[in-house]
């Protein structure tokens, strides 16, 4: 039973997004606002049905539906791995999914019905990509979810596709992606190389207990795959770039799944990171620099949605930070939480761009508190959540990941968590600078909407259910402020990632309030700069600092430089040298070769009765004598 | 070894070599004047003094080789001779009907 | 003894010029005349070399049927000489080029082939009308009754041919009349220099 309800979990968004791309035109509109958001709710339904049976029954089920590949002793079962882990996946996937693409269905009712078919086919086609991905029970199938969530971010990235700025970025983020899809595949070809095993449970049961060199080779080549889905440095550059997609679509894939991918995978690769050390810390190591770099270029964004984007990228180094120190259950508690408030912090901004007519610029704004009640109130939730601030939900996953990074014995683990602390206060800043600038004070003269109306039903609502979300989700593991308290969410996972393994600090808690207070302090310093009628921008004084953020830290003009000229080059080289001459001209020049002949040729056909009897006569006397001489000497 | 490309006629020889000497001169006329000249009735009776050459060389080697195959032929040869240059003459008059001719280098329409 | 061979020169000679009168005549009534010189020396020719019958055809349908025709044609077409002309240059001595490469390639091949030993038959009904005919009628009907067709194709097409389409000045006028477009590449589209 519960084998078919993981096959209907996996077959319903494929399903709605197949019936949407053959009937798009076809069906009424309010068709696809039913199918493309119903889809999800159902794989939410779906998703809580295996939810009950795992809170009862910790095993994990290897549910093997046929097998697609058997070759000698070589067998890939299509299966899929229903455990506590990929259960919470799904919760996460579909239920913040299911807000999201109904969300949508407001936002996106202005495109043509073609569009709008179109956008949600797509949406449906990531919602069972990501599920594949999470509930595969095998490397292959992992990557098959993997390689197809890449590819509808880049139709979604792309879905303006007569606009040029976002083919470009959509490129972009298929290329990097791509990047990681070959890691993943490099790592799989090891793994199979080394261990001959291909399904999960397998992989893990051959498994050595020690350190080895193709042990460490296979956790890099993951964690590139990692770093490219959750667009850490260096592979990070696509992220912000893929905000020229649509707002629900910054929200559901860059913020509150695609990207989680990566932690995803260290979770489930758990077995092997916690032999392989050296990738293991790299992890860490890569997701603390990547918060810090990401909140300081965040906080010269003027675009809300950047902003938005680089806090993501900051928010998921941490759960890289988590996992990779080995607290995956913190890592995930995490995950859920910035899937909350992000999703809602970008969906609160659709709400505000809506009305804005688009417009993304937030120094354009100010004042909306005013205007748009409901959503600055839900925005306000969700931006004291990412700065850290009780008793939003972000204080309690972010403190907790901070806190055990504290914990943790080792000079490596306190300097990352002196990195995190950094940027936990910046993250504070450019959150508080992000609200004043944009919801408070008075408005700004170069408003384009005069007077913005509050979103309507169906995309306020999910709003306000992630606000609620926001508020009362650190009520899920409040072991952050309280240590001994309850922590649901790592007891849930526990049976598959395990349990932290060192002890809380006695510092802890006074570390974490006073975490808290800087971030709280942070927050209203923002203020002095951001919120007053005229601004006082911190950069003022540092111009080549500003610059140097603005251009972020020069990372984009290096790739381009290296790479993106580079294959123009040898692409524009190959069509000149190869194309042109070549291969168009190939046959073209053949074509002209032979009217050219024919040409020549049919000037034989004088019309002169005289010339075509001499040639005959000729052609035969020659044929005579040639014949006559081979005789003779023969 | 008797020589036997000499043919009996009545009481003296005729050699055959000569006959042939002969026909070959005259098809080799013929076919320089169907090459050479433009007037078209005059290539058709060029054509007809090759096929006369032929019809020699055949009477000749009937007689030389006693074989009356060869007479055969020669008259086969004749009927068509007389059955070509008919419809031949025929077409000719059809296009001097349509246009003055007398150069067969005119009649180049069908040409390129 | 030596009268055959008189003969033989005697018409052989004949022969030659009649075949250079042949092609060397400006005017086609000379043609057609130096050709029928030419056939009544073979068929004396032919007379020396056993084949009576055959002589008799030759003058009777050869030179009294065939060539008749053509005097008739040339009758019927009027004077026609050929003028001195500018195309094809090359025509005269590549012709006889030609010719004489093939003429000096038989001649060579030609030399040290013998002759056979000739069959043995009858020498006094040799060449025969009796003979002819028997040959004719059985051994060589087949071929005999084909060419009863051919004539019979031949007739009917000369007939069909000289049914009479337009004269020349009925195309002459159609012609000024026709207001279409002219096809290039012929008279019409030429005269009007259309490219």
């Amino acid at each position: 039973m519960l084998q078919a309800v993981a096959l209907a979990l996996l077959l319903l968004p494929a399903g709605g997004a197949l019936v949407l791309a053959v009937t798009a035109l076809s069906i009424p509109r309010a068709a696809v606002r039913l199918i493309g958001p119903g889809v999800v709710w159902l794989g939410f339904v779906a998703t809580l049905i295996l939810f009950a049976d795992s809170l009862q029954n910790s095993t994990p089920h290897d549910f093997t539906y046929w097998t697609w590949i058997k070759s000698g002793s070589f067998t890939l079962p299509a299966s899929l791995l229903v455990d506590r882990l990929s259960v919470f996946m799904c919760l996460v996937v579909t239920g913040v999914g299911g807000l999201i693409v109904t969300y949508a269905v407001g936002y996106m009712d202005h495109e043509g019905d073609a569009s709008y078919a179109r956008f949600f086919c797509y949406m449906d086609l990531f919602i069972f990509s990501m599920l594949l991905l999470v509930l595969a029970g095998n490397f292959v199938f992992l990557i098959m979810g993997w390689a197809m969530v890449g590819l509808s971010s880049y139709l979604l990235i792309g879905f303006y596709y007569w606009r040029y700025s976002a083919v470009i970025a959509a490129r972009k983020a298929f290329v990097m992606n791509v990047i990681g899809d070959v890691g993943l595949i490099l790592a799989t070809f090891a793994i199979f190389a080394q261990y001959g095993q291909t399904t999960f449970a397998g992989v893990f049961a051959a498994l050595p207990k020690s350190d080895g060199f193709w042990l460490e080779v296979i956790g890099f080549l993951l964690l590139v795959g990692a770093i490219a889905k959750s667009a850490q440095i260096p592979l990070h550059t696509w992220l912000p770039d893929a905000m020229e997609g649509p707002t629900p679509v910054s929200a559901l894939i860059h913020a509150a799944t695609m990207v989680t991918a990566g932690v995803y995978l260290i979770g489930r690769m758990h077995p092997i990171f916690d032999v392989a050390v050296w990738s293991h810390g790299a992890a860490a190591l890569i997701g603390t620099v990547t918060a810090l770099v990401a909140a300081t270029i965040a906080i010269v964004q003027t675009d809300i949605k950047r902003v938005l984007a680089y806090s993501t990228m900051s928010q998921i180094g941490y759960m890289f930070l988590a996992v990779g120190i080995g607290a995956y259950g913190p890592g995930f508690f995490h995950l859920l939480s910035h899937a909350f408030f992000k999703a809602l912090l970008f969906l609160g901004a659709g709400n505000v761009i809506h009305a804005m007519n688009d417009d993304q610029d937030m120094r354009r704004y100010g004042g909306l508190w005013g205007q748009m009640r409901t959503s600055s109130i839900c925005f306000l939730a969700g931006s004291l959540s990412l700065a850290g601030i009780i008793p939003f939900v972000g204080f309690f996953s972010k403190d907790l990941v901070l806190g055990d990074t504290f914990s943790k014995p080792g000079a490596f683990p306190q300097a990352l968590w002196v990195v995190g602390l950094v940027t936990a206060v910046l993250t504070a800043f450019y959150t508080g600078r992000m609200w004043w600038m944009a919801f408070w004070g008075s408005p700004s003269k170069e408003r384009p909407v005069e007077h913005p109306h509050e979103a309507p039903p169906v995309m306020l609502v999910p709003v306000v259910i992630l606000a609620v979300l926001t508020t009362v989700g650190g009520l899920l593991q409040v072991n952050a402020l309280v240590p001994d308290g309850w922590a649901l969410v790592s007891r849930f996972l526990s049976p598959v990632v395990g349990v932290v393994g060192w002890p809380p600090s006695p510092y802890d808690l006074p570390v974490t309030l006073g975490t808290l207070a800087l971030a709280v302090l942070l927050f209203l310093a923002a203020y002095n700069f951001y919120g007053r009628p005229v601004w006082r921008p911190w950069s003022a004084a540092v111009p080549w600092l500003q610059r140097l953020l603005e251009r972020k830290y020069y990372f984009d003009d290096l790739y381009d430089a290296l790479f993106v000229r580079t294959m123009d080059g040898a692409a524009s080289g190959g069509d000149k040298l190869l194309e042109e001459p070549v291969i168009e001209g190939l046959p073209t020049d053949v074509g002209i070769a032979a009217r050219a002949g024919a040409g020549e040729l049919s000037l034989t056909q004088s019309g002169y009765f005289r010339t075509y009897m001499l040639v005959f006569v000729g052609g035969a006397v020659t044929a005579l004598v040639l014949i006559l001489l081979v005789r003779a000497t023969s | 070894m008797p020589d036997y490309g000499q043919i009996q006629v009545g009481a003296g020889t005729l050699d055959a070599r000569l006959v042939l000497g002969l026909a070959f001169i005259l098809f080799l006329l013929g076919a320089v004047g169907v090459l050479i000249r433009r007037n078209p009735i005059v290539i058709l009776v060029c054509i007809e003094l090759m096929l006369n050459a032929a019809n020699l060389t055949l009477i000749t080697f009937a007689a030389q080789l006693h074989n009356l195959e060869g007479q055969l032929f020669a008259l086969m040869v004749m009927t068509v001779a007389a059955a070509e240059a008919v419809v031949g003459l025929a077409i000719l008059v059809d296009i001097f009907r349509v246009r003055d001719l007398d150069d067969v280098d005119e009649l180049s329409e069908l040409k390129g | 003894m030596i009268v055959p061979q008189i003969v033989f020169w005697v018409m052989a000679v004949i022969a030659v010029i009649g075949g250079l009168g042949v092609i060397a005549s400006r005017q086609p009534i000379r043609s057609v005349l130096s050709l029928v010189a030419v056939m009544l020396a073979l068929s004396v020719i032919f007379l020396l070399l056993s084949a009576q019958f055959v002589f008799a055809v030759q003058v009777i349908v050869y030179a009294g049927a065939v060539m008749v025709l053509f005097l008739f044609v040339v009758a019927l077409l009027g004077p026609m000489r050929e003028q001195a002309t500018r195309r094809l240059r090359f025509q005269w001595p590549l012709s006889i080029l030609v010719v004489a490469v093939f003429g000096g390639f038989v001649y060579a091949e030609a030399q040290g082939i013998g002759f056979r030993a000739p069959d043995k038959v009858d020498l006094s009904v040799f060449g025969t009308v009796q003979q002819i005919a028997a040959g004719l009628f059985t051994t060589y009907l087949y071929p005999f009754e084909l060419t009863s067709i051919l004539l019979l194709v031949a007739a009917v097409g000369a007939i069909y041919l000289s049914r009479g389409g337009r004269t020349a000045s009925e195309v002459r006028r159609e012609e000024e009349e026709d207001d279409s477009p002219p096809r290039r590449g012929t008279r019409r589209g030429r005269e009007d220099n259309v490219a």
